[in-house]
């Protein structure tokens, strides 16, 4: 009884586990590696512009500045001392969870037929936005915790705990989270409907 | 009829997702939370690290332990959160929870599942830390990339391994059913 309940609320897994879905997805490891290798520069610089945006509309007076320089993306601010350094975030970790979005989306038979490329990138876009907004979530936490008796003045323990639990939580869960639950939304194969009329 | 099966599918399918993402959520809070980090990520952590360092040496690295730290003449590595396992655990464990499915199945996919995550990490460790000693200029793309996808990827292939298992046996309950409303 309680399994025949269970299967009816079973979601349609649509995908089945064997060697060519496999193959399909050490490819779309493969090619997704190849192009985030490619093309990380450009997208942190996408990333910095975009994060240095969302931060600045809820400054007063605007003054973050972020710059992608080589694996980091530099973060600065014009009431920063002249001296001091500017502390550098590790890109990288932030965003190479866009090669787990490509395997998972090969897993598809088809998995370059016209729909599912649409919703691929679809699924990039919005990782994207989740990069940007994590981005923007490390630069409060570097704020908070960081920068010793600066962060204190401006941040308070309520506010310095959850900008460094909401960033310590996108390293541990949000990042790997975030592709598994794209591609589950928008890239799993839609199963047949159960019943025909 | 087949538009009103399509949304109940997608109805069941977003619930899932919401499942999901809530019990990661209340897993992170308590694998975060400082009893449970300094009371059993900790000494889990440090076991990995002995454990891996045992496999080093057998292989011919001579490697000691501090704590969660492995080292030897030619290189040191720290294992942190992010690198024992946990990460993907705590995906395996709300995704299987997540899915409906009769308990007795889900406490063998858990411990089947949890078990697989832990080998495939320890395998991670030992070939980190070996690239790390012989081929350093790879361990930063190797360690943040490539293993870490691997890992994650491997934990979302056993929760569709076991899923499927339970669709597999969910058709047979429903053909079983069908044979007998007939």
């Amino acid at each position: 009884m309680a399994r025949a309940k269970d299967a009816e609320r079973s979601p349609r897994l649509g995908i089945r586990v064997d060697r060519r879905s496999l193959l399909r997805l050490a490819a779309g490891f493969g090619v997704g590696l190849a192009v985030w290798f490619a093309f990380a520069a450009p997208y942190e610089r996408s990333m910095a512009a975009a994060g240095q945006v969302l931060l600045r509309a809820f400054e007063e007076p605007p003054v973050t500045r972020l710059e992608a320089s080589g694996e980091e993306i530099i973060v600065d601010r014009s009431d920063f001392p002249e001296a001091s350094p500017r502390p550098g975030l590790p890109a990288g970790d932030l965003h190479f969870n866009f090669v787990l979005l490509c395997a998972l989306f090969a897993l598809t038979p088809r998995p370059l037929s016209p729909g599912h490329f649409g919703r691929f990138w679809a699924a990039a876009a919005l990782l994207w936005v989740v990069h940007v907004a994590a981005l923007a979530v490390q630069v409060e936490s570097v704020y908070a915790t960081r920068l010793g008796p600066w962060s204190e003045a401006h941040y308070g323990p309520l506010a310095r705990n959850l900008w460094a639990g909401a960033f310590h939580f996108y390293l541990i869960a949000g990042r790997f989270a975030a592709p598994f639950a794209l591609w589950w939304a928008l890239g799993r194969p839609q199963a047949p409907p159960e019943t025909k009329s | 009829m087949k538009t009103e099966a399509a949304s109940a599918g997608r109805r069941r399918s977003l619930g899932f997702l919401a499942r999901f993402l809530a019990l990661l959520v209340v897993f992170y809070f308590v694998v975060a939370w400082r009893p449970v980090n300094d009371a059993v990520i900790v000494p889990f952590t440090a076991a990995i690290a002995r454990v891996s360092a045992g496999i080093l040496s057998i292989l011919g690295e001579g490697t000691h332990v501090v704590g969660t730290e492995i080292r030897s003449d030619r290189f040191a590595v720290n294992i942190e959160n992010g690198c024992n396992g946990v990460e993907t655990a705590l995906l395996f464990v709300s995704a299987v929870l997540a899915f409906p499915a009769p308990w007795k199945r889900r406490l063998i996919g858990l411990l089947l599942g949890l078990a697989a995550i832990q080998v495939i990490n320890l395998v991670r460790v030992v070939s980190l830390f070996w690239i790390g000693a012989h081929r350093p200029s790879l361990f930063t793309s190797s360690h943040t990339v490539l293993w870490q996808s691997v890992v994650v990827l491997c934990g979302v292939l056993l929760f569709l391994l076991w899923a499927t298992w339970g669709t597999g046996r969910r058709a047979a309950v429903e053909r079983h059913g069908a044979g007998k409303g007939r």
